[in-house]
């Protein structure tokens, strides 16, 4: 904090500002996150109702250090309160620092990028306010969510104390995140950068935490932020000290962050970019270079995810199957009983790598609405390039874009599985099962593409969509939902390859169905008038 | 180039409303091959909505759209090779280069005149290795300038296309867009700014509340409005004040001359003159009448009772 009294006038104001351009991105956070913890936590107890249950859920997780290496190692998981931080592990491990990054990164470069924030700094506002405001809303929307899920925790059934703590103990993780992002912010040029560089650390993070859960090397934990949640083992020991890790991280980042702000100039960044070349390639001049050109970080960076997720899986492959071998119980707590338990390992990372495939469907058409937004796509259809065929070309592009991912990520799996497990019997399966999970994928770019056409302000719903399905296809089947609202989600169609046989009716189905979003998409967007509002 | 006269832009009675916002209520432009028109109009009138509209970016809600004798809405990508445009607000992608945009934007038209382009590029005096992010406003617009003023178009659409620009640089822009003109190239020059459309325009539309007020060349507009006169004499004109056409009068006496300020109609100007000169002019100013006087005459009317209700300033945004 700096040494100024931070309860000027201008600090209300800023914050007043921060929230009333915020509010609705913020409740619709607060309130997603809360409600899917608390359903979550509600869903658990009613499925392990008995002691005997949360034992055998245990003693099916504990066996091999796979699971420890995704959802992390929990202490104290012979409890209900166990069982629902092990379930909730992979989830929170994102969410929650996403909520942190999320909340600071819109109120702060992004804010500045547009150069909004120089006429709010032409106020009575310093030049470090709009920080600490930020901070502080943020810090508002991490508490009410907290406090939300320690309450709803408490009625599930969660002794108080130890509901408490684990809330706790997951705000403090957001909050560490919100530090870092507004440290970020201080530092690239871009609300853009400021994710990148923010996910980046959460990749780190959560690669420390697996590594220290299942190797000898357990102190590596304890340098993740995600290990600290872990640490303050709220299902056993309860060591509330840990809490200040993140809290010390959130504040020293941030405090750095009000530093900076401080004291550098509006629009500077350490990091940007220089000069450039003073001529455009021929590549990038024809309408499929330059949407390769749009969608190029974007295809990179869930690229990249869709590698690291499959590469670690692919190497924890042979330890997992071991686990499995020794303990029908776990193959049947992670889905993955069967004739051949590599099949049941492969499916479920296959549908993780689904969503990331989906999340860059979704993200690769919001920017077209950018695009539009910003005013730039007029620019582009002034000329001689059709609305047809610039819609064409971005469609060409992203689609190509998802076959790199999903494509190079399954082979990223099935050659680190063929490394881990000692043979390469798999590696078409593997990448065949990648491949059928195409069409669910386009169903929801479909939804995506329909809105743009129909009505482009609300293709923000995608991601309400996406958001959906993803709650689905992961937690349904172990919450053990009714079979109708588990068909909502164009996964559960694919037949969960190579455990189950991909159907070919159901890919028919998906293939129809997200042809037809397409065509949808296409011709509301060339009848409607450009920009829309 | 056209060597007919069929107008390259004709609008007749154009309408269209965004919800309830009727942006456009039966507007009228006739643009000819070849001139400069000004199309005028305060800020709302609906001149961007008209220039969207023409581009085939929106549907008219009706009347009449023709560009180069074709629907622009039905044609609109095999139209935009024949013409080039500079939007009001430029919107440029921040992570390319000034001469990437340049190139990007040059893609989409016709054809792009590369000598022209370097030439261009320094008489604006714009660095092309730049990032569009670090541009000011001012450069960003001078990028869209380039980028329209380098393709070979028979049509340049500038919608409000020097804001942001300096003196200097208006002064280029305004040589740029006569050297076009001098190649035969047609020009629809969008403005709210007079000076500009007075140093430019042949002819000029008034547009207000969507609607043409009026429209002609400018020789036509100012056969109705008075010229200023400013002269100082060694006697007192003899029998100026109540001279026919004269209006205004104005007249002091300081250190043995007479300072006399009027206005007169552009038929009686000569004879004006001709008294001035007998006695005796020391200093004269004559000063034509300019778009000002037409624009706050046509603005200076009441808003009669069939304006729609709400301006449409946010329709067009």
């Amino acid at each position: 904090m700096s040494a100024r009294n931070p309860r000027r006038p201008g600090l209300a104001t800023m914050v007043g500002i921060v929230w009333r351009t915020r509010r609705r991105g913020i409740l619709v956070w607060v309130i997603a996150l809360a409600a899917s913890m608390i359903g979550t936590a509600a869903s658990i107890a009613g499925l392990y109702d008995t002691p005997a249950k949360i034992h055998g859920y245990a003693e099916a997780v504990t066996a091999g250090s796979a699971l420890a290496a995704i959802n992390g190692h929990v202490e104290g998981i012979d409890s209900l309160g166990g069982v629902i931080q092990d379930e909730f592990g992979f989830l929170a491990s994102f969410l929650l620092p996403l909520l942190g990054i999320a909340l600071v990164a819109g109120s702060t470069r992004r804010e500045e990028e547009t150069g909004r924030l120089e006429t709010v700094l032409a106020g009575r506002i310093a030049r470090h306010q709009p920080v600490l405001a930020a901070l502080a809303v943020a810090t508002a929307a991490i508490l009410a969510t907290s406090v939300l899920f320690a309450a709803g925790l408490a009625l599930a059934g969660v002794p108080v104390a130890a509901a408490i703590l684990y809330s706790a103990a997951l705000g403090a993780l957001a909050f560490a995140f919100a530090g870092v992002a507004a440290l970020l912010a201080q530092l690239v040029l871009h609300g853009r950068g400021v994710y990148a560089g923010s996910l980046i650390v959460l990749a780190v993070a959560y690669a420390l935490r697996g590594v220290g859960d299942t190797t000898a090397a357990g102190w590596l934990t304890w340098l993740s932020p995600l290990g600290w949640v872990e640490k303050a083992a709220p299902f056993a020991d309860r060591r509330w000290w840990v809490l200040l890790l993140p809290v010390g991280t959130g504040l020293v980042a941030g405090g750095a962050a009000l530093w900076r702000s401080a004291r550098r100039d509006l629009g500077s960044a350490l990091l940007r970019g220089g000069l450039g070349p003073g001529h455009a390639t021929r590549l990038r001049r024809q309408p499929i270079g330059f949407a390769a050109w749009i969608h190029a970080p974007a295809t990179l960076g869930w690229l990249a995810g869709g590698v690291l997720l499959t590469g670690m899986m692919g190497a924890l492959a042979r330890q997992l199957l071991g686990a499995l071998a020794g303990n029908p119980g776990l193959a049947a707590a992670m889905g993955m009983s069967g004739a051949r338990p590599l099949h049941g390992f492969v499916a479920g990372t296959q549908l993780y790598l689904a969503v990331i495939g989906t999340g860059y469907l979704i993200q690769a058409i919001g920017t077209l609405r950018a695009e539009e937004a910003g005013g730039r796509l007029e620019t582009r259809l002034a000329g001689t390039l059709s609305r047809i065929r610039w819609l064409a070309a971005h469609a060409v592009v992203v689609a190509a874009g998802l076959a790199v991912i999903v494509v190079g990520s399954s082979l990223v799996l099935a050659s680190t599985t063929a490394w881990s497990v000692g043979d390469t019997d798999e590696f078409g399966a593997i990448v065949r099962s990648g491949l059928a999970y195409l069409p669910a994928e386009l169903v929801l770019g479909g939804v995506a593409l329909a809105l743009f056409g129909l009505w482009p302000r609300g293709v923000g719903l995608g991601w309400a969509a996406y958001a959906v399905a993803t709650f689905i296809a992961f937690l349904g089947p172990g919450l053990k939902l009714a079979q109708w609202v588990l068909d909502l989600a164009p996964t559960t169609h694919v037949g969960n390859p190579p455990l189950g046989t991909a159907e070919p009716g159901g890919l028919a189905v998906l293939s129809l169905v997200a042809v037809a979003l397409l065509l949808l998409g296409f011709v509301a967007f060339r009848r409607r008038d450009v920009p829309r509002t | 180039m056209s060597v007919s006269s069929a107008p390259v832009i004709d609008i007749r009675n154009l309408t269209k409303s965004f919800g309830k916002v009727r942006a456009l209520d039966g507007l009228d432009l006739s643009v000819r091959p070849g001139e400069v028109h000004g199309f005028l109009g305060p800020n709302g009138a609906g001149k961007s909505t008209t220039i969207r509209i023409l581009l085939g970016l929106i549907r008219a809600g009706g009347g009449h759209v023709e560009l180069f004798g074709a629907d622009p809405w039905r044609r609109a990508a095999t139209l935009h090779g024949r013409l080039a445009y500079v939007a009001g607000d430029v919107a440029l992608w921040p992570g390319l280069t000034g001469g990437q945009c340049i190139d990007v934007l040059g893609a989409t038209h016709g054809a792009v005149n590369q000598a022209r382009r370097r030439a261009l590029i320094e008489r604006f005096d714009l660095d092309p290795t730049k990032r569009i992010r670090d541009y000011s406003k001012g450069n960003r617009q001078k990028v869209a300038l380039v980028a329209a003023l380098a393709a070979e178009a028979d049509l340049l659409v500038l919608d409000e296309p020097t804001s942001g620009l300096d003196p200097l640089m208006e002064q280029a822009f305004q040589r740029c867009v006569r050297e076009r003109r001098d190649d035969g190239a047609t020009v629809l020059l969008s403005s709210h700014l007079l000076d500009e459309v007075e140093a430019l325009a042949d002819r000029v539309s008034i547009v207000r509340h969507g609607r043409t007020v009026t429209t002609g060349s400018l020789a036509e507009l100012r056969r109705h409005t008075r010229t200023s006169v400013h002269a100082v004499t060694v006697a007192a004109p003899d029998g100026l004040a109540g001279a026919e056409g004269v209006a205004d009068w104005a007249s002091t006496s300081r250190d043995g001359q007479v300072d006399v300020r009027f206005t007169v109609d552009a038929e009686h100007l000569d004879a004006v003159v001709g008294r001035l000169h007998a006695a005796r002019i020391h200093t004269l100013t004559v000063t034509p009448p300019s778009l000002d006087a037409l624009f706050l005459r046509n603005y200076a009317d009441p808003v009669d009772a069939r304006e729609p209700g709400e301006t449409p300033a946010g329709a067009t945004r």
